[in-house]
C-alpha cells in the first residue's frame, strides 16, 4: 500500500513537471500587438490594458459600445481610474468618473497651470512617438476640491460608423515612467529636426507638453552651454551642464556624451539626495543627439527611477 | 544527549543522501538561491550596460556563489564551516557596488569587492577571540534577528511588489498564501517525500496556480523561447581589468563589517540546527565559515561577479525540513555553476512569480526566528538580560521601522544604526558588557583577595 502511494506520488510529480514544461514552451501573449515592455510599473501596464480593451470594444461595436459601458459602469469606474470617451472636437460622450461632464465640449478647458488638456491629447494621439497617447496635467478627484497630478493614456478610435473619437483613462499621483521622458524628448527632437530653432520657444514653454511635474526637456550645445536650461526659465551663462556632478561625484552628462559618439540616444543613471531616505535615490537621464543650424545639440530630460519596495 | 537530538534529523550534517534525493534536495535549495540572481540583472540596467554584459555578470556571479557554497560546505581543512550554508549574491553590497561602477566602471567595482572580501577574511580570526561576549542568549537573539532581517524582502515579495508604491493585486495575495499553505501543510502533515520536499512542492504548486490565475505570469514565460539553452559568457574588456580607489575604502569596509556580522548570525544559526547537542558555541567552524565567506566575496570580485554572502533563507529551509547534509550545499553549488551556462533554465527560474518566492522565504524565516527565540529563552532569565535584549531590539528594529528618522541622524549614528541585524548585535554585545561591569569588578576583587 505504502509502495503504491509512493508510486502515485512520483507519477503525479512527473506529470506536473511535464505539464509545466509544456506550459513554459508553448505560451504566447494575448496582447502581442500591445507592447507593454517599456513600462516598469504594474499600475501603468494595467491602465494601458484597461484603455486598450475599451478602445477595442468601441472599434468593434461603434458608438453603441458606450451604452454597454453605461450598463456596466462599475467595470469602467475602478478604485484607481475611470474611463472617458470624447469626440475628436472635445465633446464628452461618456465619463465614468464625472457623468455631469457628458455632452459638454471641453476642448478649451485648461488645468490650473493653464495647460489645454484636450489639445495635448489630440497632439498625443497623432504622435507616432507616443503609441499610447500619454498626457500629463493636473485634474481633480470626483467629489473632491484639491488638484492632483495626473497622467492619462489614450487611444484614437475610428468607429465602424466612421466617427473619430478618443478613449482614455488616467491615474492620480502617477509613477514616473522612463517611457514618459522618452516620448517627450523624442518628440522634442522631431520638432527641432522639422522646425529648427523656431521650436525652442515652444519646447521651453512651461505650458507645453515638454514640461510637466518635475520633468523639463532641456537642450544644450556641445560646449555645455544651455539653450534651454534644465532647471530655470532663464539662461545662466556660467552653467556648464557637461561638468555637472551627482551626489557621488559621477558626471552623468560627460559619460552620456561619450556614449553618444557611437549612437544617437542613451540613458544614464545618477544619484540624488532625498530628505526622507537614508541612502541616495536613483534618477535617470535620457539624452539624444541631433543637429540645429548645422551644429550638434543635445536634447534630454531627467526623471525618477523606481525605488525598491 | 547529542545523538538523541540528531536522531530527529532526516539527514544529519555529515550524512550523504542517496543520489536521487541529493539531486532533488539540491534543486530545492537552488530555487531559493535564485532570489538573488535578480541583483546582477537590476545592476546591469542601472549602469545602462548591454544585455551581453548582463548575461556575463549573471554567469560570473552565479559561478562565484556556486564556488563559495562548495568552499563553505565541503569541510576543507582550514576554510569553510562544513554546514549547509550556501552562498548567494549579497544585497547589502548592491548600493556601494553601484557607486563604484559609476565612478570607475566594473574594474573598480571588482577591485573594491576584493578589498571587502579581504577585510571579511581578516575579521574571521577576531570573532574567535570574542567568544566571551556572545553568551547563549545573545547567540539566540542574533539567530532570531537573522529571521527578522528577511521580513521586508519576504513580505514585499509575497504581495508581488516589484517597486515602491506599485499596485498590489488580490490574485498575488491569494497565490502567495496558497503557496505558503502548501509548504507549511506539506511540512506538518506530510511524511518522508512530502515533508522533505515541502518547499519544492509549494513552489511548483504555487507557480502552477499563478499561471492559471494571473495571465501576466503565464505570458512572461514566453521570454524563455528566445533564450539559448547553452551559452558561454562573453568576456568584454571591462572583465579583464581590476582597479582600486581609496575614497571608496570606508563605505566598502563598513559594508564588509556589516556583512560579516550577518554571516556570523547565519553561521550561528547553521551550527545551532546542525549540532543541536552543543552546549556552547563552537567558534572554530564559525571562524572557518567567515573566512570562506570573505574568500568567496574576494573570489567574486576576481571573477567579475557581484559580491556574495551566506543565505539566511537556505539555512531556514534546512532547519524546517530537518535536512542538514552539507553535501546538499555542495551539490547546490555545482548545480548553480552549471546553470550559469544555461540561460534558458536561468531565465525560467528567475520568472518564478514573486508571491511564490516570498512564500518560500517566509517559510524559511519562521524557523530562524523560532530557533533563535528558543535558544534565547532556553536558559534562566534575569533582569539584566531583559534590558540587554529589550534595548538592543528596540533600537535595532527601529532602523527598519523608522528609516526616514535615521536618514537625518548625525553621521556617527548613521554608521552604526544600519539594519536590524548588525545594530541589534552590536548593541546587545556592548550592553551586556556594560550591565555586567559590577560582576566584572566583583570578580577582579575576588581574584585580588585570593592572590
Amino acid at each position: 500500500m505504502r509502495f503504491r502511494c509512493r508510486r502515485i506520488c512520483r507519477q503525479s510529480f512527473r506529470f506536473l513537471f511535464s505539464a509545466f514544461l509544456f506550459f513554459i514552451t508553448g505560451c504566447q501573449n494575448e496582447y502581442r500587438e500591445l507592447d507593454l515592455g517599456m513600462y516598469q510599473y504594474r499600475d501603468t501596464r494595467d491602465l494601458v490594458r484597461f484603455v486598450y480593451n475599451a478602445a477595442h470594444e468601441l472599434r468593434q461595436e461603434g458608438i453603441q459600445g458606450i451604452e454597454s459601458f453605461r450598463s456596466e459602469i462599475s467595470k469602467y469606474r475602478t478604485r484607481n481610474y475611470y474611463l472617458y470617451v470624447y469626440a475628436i472636437d472635445g465633446t464628452n460622450l461618456f465619463h465614468a468618473g464625472m457623468p455631469e461632464l457628458e455632452g459638454k465640449n471641453l476642448f478649451y478647458v485648461t488645468d490650473k497651470n493653464g495647460k489645454q488638456i484636450a489639445l495635448l491629447i489630440k497632439r498625443a494621439i497623432e504622435n507616432p512617438e507616443n503609441p499610447h497617447g500619454w498626457v500629463h496635467y493636473t485634474w481633480w478627484k470626483p467629489g473632491k476640491f484639491y488638484p492632483v497630478p495626473k497622467s492619462s493614456c489614450h487611444f484614437k478610435v475610428t468607429t465602424p460608423e466612421g466617427k473619430e473619437i478618443f478613449v482614455g483613462a488616467g491615474f492620480d499621483y502617477p509613477h514616473e515612467e522612463k517611457e514618459f521622458i522618452r516620448i517627450t524628448v523624442d518628440d522634442a527632437v522631431n520638432r527641432l529636426n522639422h522646425e529648427g530653432a523656431a521650436a525652442i520657444e515652444d519646447i521651453a514653454n512651461p505650458l507645453s507638453e515638454y514640461n510637466y511635474r518635475d520633468v523639463r526637456v532641456f537642450v544644450f550645445s556641445q560646449d555645455g552651454s544651455a539653450l534651454i536650461s534644465p532647471v530655470v526659465n532663464e539662461q545662466f551663462p556660467k552653467m556648464n551642464i557637461v561638468d555637472c556632478v551627482d551626489e557621488v561625484g559621477h558626471k552623468p552628462f560627460q559619460k552620456a556624451l561619450k556614449r553618444l559618439r557611437k549612437k544617437d540616444r542613451t540613458w544614464e543613471v545618477f544619484l540624488a539626495k532625498s530628505r526622507y531616505q537614508r541612502g541616495l535615490i536613483k534618477k535617470c537621464l535620457y539624452l539624444r543627439k541631433t543637429f540645429l543650424d548645422g551644429k550638434d545639440v543635445y536634447v534630454g530630460a531627467v526623471t525618477d527611477l523606481p525605488q525598491p519596495p | 544527549m547529542a545523538s538523541e537530538k540528531t536522531s530527529n534529523l532526516e539527514y544529519a550534517v555529515n550524512q550523504v543522501p542517496p543520489a536521487g534525493h541529493l539531486l532533488i534536495l539540491s534543486v530545492q535549495h537552488v530555487l531559493l538561491m535564485f532570489v538573488s540572481v535578480a541583483l546582477p540583472i537590476i545592476f546591469t540596467s542601472q549602469i545602462s550596460e548591454s544585455t551581453e554584459f548582463g548575461s556575463t555578470l549573471v554567469a560570473f556571479s552565479m559561478l562565484a556563489a556556486g564556488l563559495g557554497s562548495i568552499v563553505q560546505s565541503a569541510g576543507l581543512p582550514f576554510i569553510g564551516s562544513g554546514y549547509l550554508c550556501p552562498n548567494v549574491c549579497g544585497p547589502s553590497y548592491f548600493s556601494v557596488s553601484l557607486s563604484a561602477a559609476w565612478m570607475g566602471g566594473l574594474p573598480l567595482m571588482r577591485g573594491m569587492i576584493i578589498v571587502a572580501g579581504l577585510v571579511e577574511m581578516a575579521l574571521a580570526p577576531v570573532v574567535q577571540k570574542l567568544r566571551h561576549v556572545f553568551p547563549k542568549f545573545i547567540v539566540g537573539l542574533v539567530v532570531a534577528m537573522v529571521g527578522v532581517s528577511i521580513i521586508k524582502m519576504s513580505v514585499n515579495s509575497i504581495f508581488g511588489l516589484e517597486y515602491k508604491g506599485d499596485a498590489i493585486r488580490s490574485t498575488d495575495i491569494v497565490i502567495g498564501m496558497v503557496s505558503l499553505m502548501i509548504m507549511v501543510l506539506s511540512n506538518l502533515w506530510g511524511k518522508g517525500f512530502m515533508k522533505i520536499y515541502c518547499l519544492l512542492i509549494g513552489m511548483i504548486g504555487g507557480w502552477f496556480f499563478a499561471v492559471v490565475l494571473e495571465p501576466e505570469y503565464f505570458f512572461s514565460l514566453s521570454k524563455v523561447n528566445t533564450m539559448p539553452l547553452f551559452a558561454l559568457p562573453v568576456i568584454g574588456p571591462e572583465f579583464r581589468l581590476i582597479t582600486f580607489d581609496f575614497s571608496l575604502l570606508i563605505p566598502f569596509v563598513v559594508i564588509s563589517i556589516s556583512g560579516s556580522l550577518k554571516s556570523f548570525g547565519n553561521l550561528l544559526a547553521a551550527q545551532k540546527i546542525s549540532e543541536p547537542g552543543l552546549e556552547s558555541v563552537d567558534f572554530v567552524p564559525i571562524r572557518k565559515g567567515l573566512l570562506a565567506d570573505g574568500f568567496s566575496t574576494a573570489l567574486a570580485g576576481l571573477l567579475g561577479g557581484m559580491a556574495v554572502d551566506t543565505s539566511s533563507s537556505n539555512i531556514g529551509l534546512a532547519g524546517s525540513t530537518k535536512v542538514l547534509s552539507r553535501w546538499i550545499s555542495v551539490a547546490a553549488g555545482i548545480i548553480f555553476i552549471l546553470l550559469a551556462f544555461c540561460p534558458k533554465l536561468t531565465v525560467t527560474i528567475t520568472l518564478m512569480p514573486k508571491p511564490v518566492l516570498g512564500a518560500s522565504i517566509i517559510f524559511a524565516g519562521c524557523f530562524m526566528i523560532c530557533t533563535g527565540l528558543l535558544e534565547m529563552f532556553g536558559e534562566e532569565w534575569e533582569p539584566r538580560k531583559t534590558f540587554v535584549v529589550g534595548i538592543s531590539l528596540i533600537f535595532g528594529l527601529s532602523t527598519a521601522f523608522l528609516p526616514e528618522l535615521y536618514a537625518r541622524a548625525p553621521e556617527l549614528v548613521k554608521l552604526f544604526f544600519t539594519d536590524p541585524l548588525p545594530t541589534t548585535t552590536i548593541l546587545a554585545v556592548i550592553l551586556h558588557q556594560i550591565l555586567n561591569l559590577d560582576r566584572l569588578a566583583a570578580g577582579f576583587k575576588q581574584k585580588k583577595i585570593v592572590s
